[in-house]
C-alpha cells in the first residue's frame, strides 16, 4: 500500500495501477519474452550444432590417426548465449520504455486530468517524480521477470547451474538495462507531455529511437573496415591481429570518426557494457567482474549522464495544463 | 466548352497527398530516409576506399615482410556494392515511412472528423479505397525516385565507379523492389489506420509487425542476431547447418519477408556472398508478391468495412 501523505507514491503507485489494466505494456512486454527466448533458444541450437560439427569432426581425424588438436574445441560460456537476448532487450527494451512514457502522459492529456492533479495540494516535481517513479517500477518488474527466465533458460539449455558471480552479473545487467529503459521513457514521455498532437509525439520518440538505436550503431559498425567484406578484410589478407593493429594505425582519423558516430548512442554504451560484463566479446571472456567495471566505469558514466540531462529538462520546464488536452 | 469532372478517386488521390505532405510526421520519416539516402552513398564511398586503403597499406606491411600479397578483395566486387547500405535503410526506414504514411492517410481523414461528411456524398467504397492506395503509391514512388536519382548521381559524380547497361537495369531493379517492399508496409500502415479503433494501436501493431519481420524471423531462419541483421554483409551470412536451421529457413522462410527483400536487394547489388542458398521453400519474389497481394487485399477489405458514421478514433 503506498504512503497516502505522499503525493509522489499515491502517483507511482496509480501509474502502476493504470498501466497493469491498460495491458498493452504488458503484451509489448511478452513481446520481448518472446523475442528474447527465441534468441536464446536459436543460440543454444547454434552452439550444440558446433559440438555437433566438432565431434564429427575431431572423430573423423582420429579415425585417420590424426591429431584433434588442429581444430578448436567450442568453448562454452553459458552467459555468452545471452547475445542475441541483450540485443533484443537494446531495440525492444527502449520501445518499452517509449510506450511506458508516451502512456504516462498520454493518460492525462485523454481524461484531461492534469489540470485537476494540479487543484490539489500536488507540486510540479511531484507529479513528474511520482510518474518517473512509477515508470521505473513498471520497467524494472518487466525486465526483472525476462532477466529471471533467461538465466533460468541459460541454465536449463546449457545444462548448467549459474554460479553467484554469473548472478551478480545479470544483476548488474539488469539493473544497467533499467537505466537505459529509463532514457527512453523519458524521451517518451517528454514528447507526448509537450507535443501539440499526441501522435505525432509518439512518431517523433519513434524517429530519436530510430536513430539512437539503428541508425547511429548501424553506421559505426558498418564503417568498420573489417565488416565490409565477407569473413572479413584482415582474415582475406591473411593478417594477424598485431599487424592489423600496425596497419590501423595509420587510419585512427577514420576510426576516431566511426568510434564517434557510435557513441552518440546510449544504445552502444549499453552494449559495450553489457557485452563485457557477460563476457560475450572475447576479450573479456572469463575476466573478473571488477576489472571490467572499472574499464567501461565511462559508459556507465556516459548513461547516467544521459539520464541526467533528459531529467533535468523534463524538471526544469514548466507545465501546461492546457497543453494536456487531446487533439 | 464541356469539362468533364475528375473521378472520385482521383479527387480523394489529390486531397490525400495534399493532405499527407503537410503533415509534420510523414515530413520527419521522409527527411529521415532522404537524408539516410546521401548517408549511404557517403558510407559506400568512404568505407569502399578506405578498405582499399586499408588493402594497399597491407600490401607493402606484407612485401617487407616476405609474405605473399593476397588478390584485393575488392577488385571482385561489382560497383553496385557501393550501394549495399542503401538495403539496409530501405529495410529499417523505408518500410517504417511506409508504415507512417500509409497510416497518415487514413488517419488524417479519421481525426479531421471527415468520414460521416464522405459517407453522404456519391463517393464508393472502391473509389476512397483506390483515391487513398493511389496516394500512398505516388508518394513511395516519389521516394523511391528520389533515393535512385541520387545513387545515380553518385555513379556519375564517382570515379571509378562505372556500370555496365546490364548494371544499371540491375539498379532500377533494386530500386523497384525496394518500391515495393516499402509499399508492404505501407499497405500494413494503411489497413490498420483504418481497422483500429484506438489511433495508438494502429500505429503499433504495423511496427509489431514491422520488428517481428525485420529482427525475431531472420534469427529462428538464419541464426542472424538483430544488430548483425543491420549489417549489409553480416545480414547474409550462412546460417548453421542443422536440422533446426533447415526446417526453419524450409517453412518459415515464406513468411520472412525482411529477409527474401535482403536475399533481392543482395541479388539486385551484386553482394551475394559465394555458395549462398536460399533455403525457403518458396523464391523470394514469390514472398514479396504474396505479401503484396495479400496486403492489398487486407487493405481493400479494412477500407471497404470503415464504419463512415463515425470516424475518429477511440483514444
Amino acid at each position: 500500500m503506498a504512503d497516502h501523505t505522499n503525493p509522489i507514491l499515491v502517483i507511482a503507485e496509480k501509474e502502476i495501477g493504470d498501466t497493469w489494466r491498460d495491458r498493452f505494456v504488458l503484451i509489448v512486454t511478452l513481446f520481448l519474452v518472446t523475442a528474447a527466448m527465441t534468441a536464446l533458444v536459436v543460440g543454444a541450437i547454434a552452439l550444440k550444432t558446433d559440438v555437433t560439427t566438432y565431434n564429427a569432426a575431431r572423430a573423423a581425424l582420429l579415425a585417420l590417426g590424426k591429431s584433434a588438436a588442429v581444430i578448436a574445441k567450442p568453448e562454452f560460456y553459458p552467459l555468452k548465449l545471452l547475445r542475441g537476448f541483450v540485443e533484443h532487450v537494446e531495440i525492444i527494451g527502449a520501445v518499452i520504455g517509449i510506450l511506458i512514457g508516451y502512456r504516462a502522459a498520454a493518460n492525462e492529456r485523454g481524461r484531461q486530468t492534469l489540470a485537476l492533479i494540479m487543484t490539489r495540494p500536488v507540486g510540479r516535481i511531484q507529479f513528474l517524480l511520482g510518474k518517473i517513479a512509477g515508470a521505473l517500477a513498471l520497467i524494472f518488474i518487466g525486465l526483472t521477470g525476462t532477466f529471471l527466465l533467461a538465466g533460468a533458460s541459460v541454465s536449463l539449455l546449457g545444462g548448467v547451474v549459474l554460479s553467484l558471480n554469473d548472478v551478480l552479473r545479470l544483476i548488474i545487467v539488469d539493473l544497467l538495462a533499467t537505466a537505459y529503459a529509463l532514457i527512453f521513457f523519458l524521451i517518451g514521455f517528454m514528447a507526448a507531455l509537450w507535443a501539440k498532437k499526441l501522435p505525432n509525439a509518439l512518431l517523433v520518440a519513434f524517429t530519436v529511437w530510430l536513430t539512437v538505436v539503428l541508425i547511429a550503431p548501424q553506421i559505426g559498425d558498418t564503417m568498420d573496415p573489417d565488416n565490409q567484406v565477407a569473413g572479413g578484410v584482415f582474415a582475406q589478407l591473411h593478417v594477424t591481429k598485431a599487424q592489423e593493429h600496425a596497419i590501423l594505425a595509420s587510419f585512427s582519423t577514420y576510426e576516431t570518426l566511426r568510434n564517434g558516430i557510435e557513441i552518440i548512442s546510449p544504445t552502444k554504451h549499453f552494449e559495450r557494457l553489457t557485452f563485457a560484463i557477460l563476457g560475450i566479446k572475447n576479450i573479456y571472456t572469463g575476466k573478473a567482474l571488477s576489472p571490467i567495471l572499472i574499464e567501461k566505469t565511462g559508459d556507465i558514466i556516459w548513461l547516467i549522464s544521459v539520464i541526467g540531462v533528459l531529467l533535468l529538462v523534463l524538471l526544469s520546464r514548466p507545465l501546461d495544463p492546457n497543453r494536456l488536452s487531446k487533439e | 466548352m464541356m469539362t468533364t469532372s475528375p473521378s472520385p478517386a482521383r479527387i480523394v488521390l489529390r486531397h490525400s497527398l495534399g493532405t499527407v505532405v503537410r503533415e509534420q510526421t510523414v515530413a520527419i520519416i521522409a527527411a529521415l530516409f532522404v537524408a539516410l539516402i546521401f548517408v549511404s552513398a557517403f558510407l559506400g564511398w568512404s568505407a569502399t576506399s578506405t578498405v582499399d586503403a586499408i588493402y594497399k597499406s597491407a600490401a607493402v606491411y606484407l612485401t617487407k615482410q616476405g609474405m605473399a600479397v593476397p588478390p584485393n578483395p575488392l577488385l571482385a566486387a561489382s560497383p553496385l556494392y557501393l550501394l549495399r547500405n542503401m538495403a539496409t535503410y530501405v529495410s529499417l526506414i523505408g518500410s517504417l515511412a511506409g508504415i507512417v504514411i500509409g497510416y497518415q492517410l487514413i488517419a488524417s481523414d479519421r481525426k479531421a472528423g471527415v468520414m460521416p461528411l464522405i459517407g453522404t456524398r456519391p463517393v464508393e467504397r472502391r473509389a476512397y479505397a483506390l483515391g487513398k492506395t493511389a496516394a500512398l503509391v505516388s508518394i513511395l514512388c516519389g521516394l523511391v525516385a528520389f533515393a535512385a536519382l541520387v545513387s545515380v548521381a553518385t555513379f556519375f559524380i564517382l570515379p571509378g565507379f562505372h556500370l555496365s547497361a546490364h548494371d544499371w537495369v540491375k539498379l532500377f531493379g533494386f530500386y523497384a523492389v525496394s518500391g515495393l517492399y516499402m509499399l508492404v508496409f505501407g499497405l500494413l500502415g494503411l489497413t490498420f489506420g483504418a481497422l483500429s479503433r484506438s489511433e495508438t494501436v494502429g500505429l503499433l501493431i504495423p511496427i509489431t509487425a514491422w520488428l517481428s519481420f525485420t529482427f525475431i524471423l531472420p534469427q529462428l531462419t538464419s541464426n542472424i542476431n538483430p544488430v548483425a541483421s543491420l549489417n549489409p554483409v553480416t545480414a547474409l551470412t550462412a546460417p548453421p547447418s542443422s536440422t533446426f536451421f533447415q526446417l526453419t529457413g524450409l517453412l518459415l522462410g515464406p513468411v520472412s519477408l525482411a529477409e527474401a527483400y535482403r536475399t533481392l536487394a543482395a541479388q539486385l547489388l551484386d553482394m551475394l556472398p559465394p555458395g549462398f542458398a536460399d533455403r525457403a521453400a518458396i523464391s523470394p519474389w514469390a514472398t514479396l508478391l504474396m505479401a503484396l497481394v495479400l496486403l492489398a487485399l487486407a487493405a481493400r477489405s479494412a477500407l471497404s468495412r470503415m464504419d463512415m458514421t463515425r470516424g475518429d478514433y477511440n483514444g
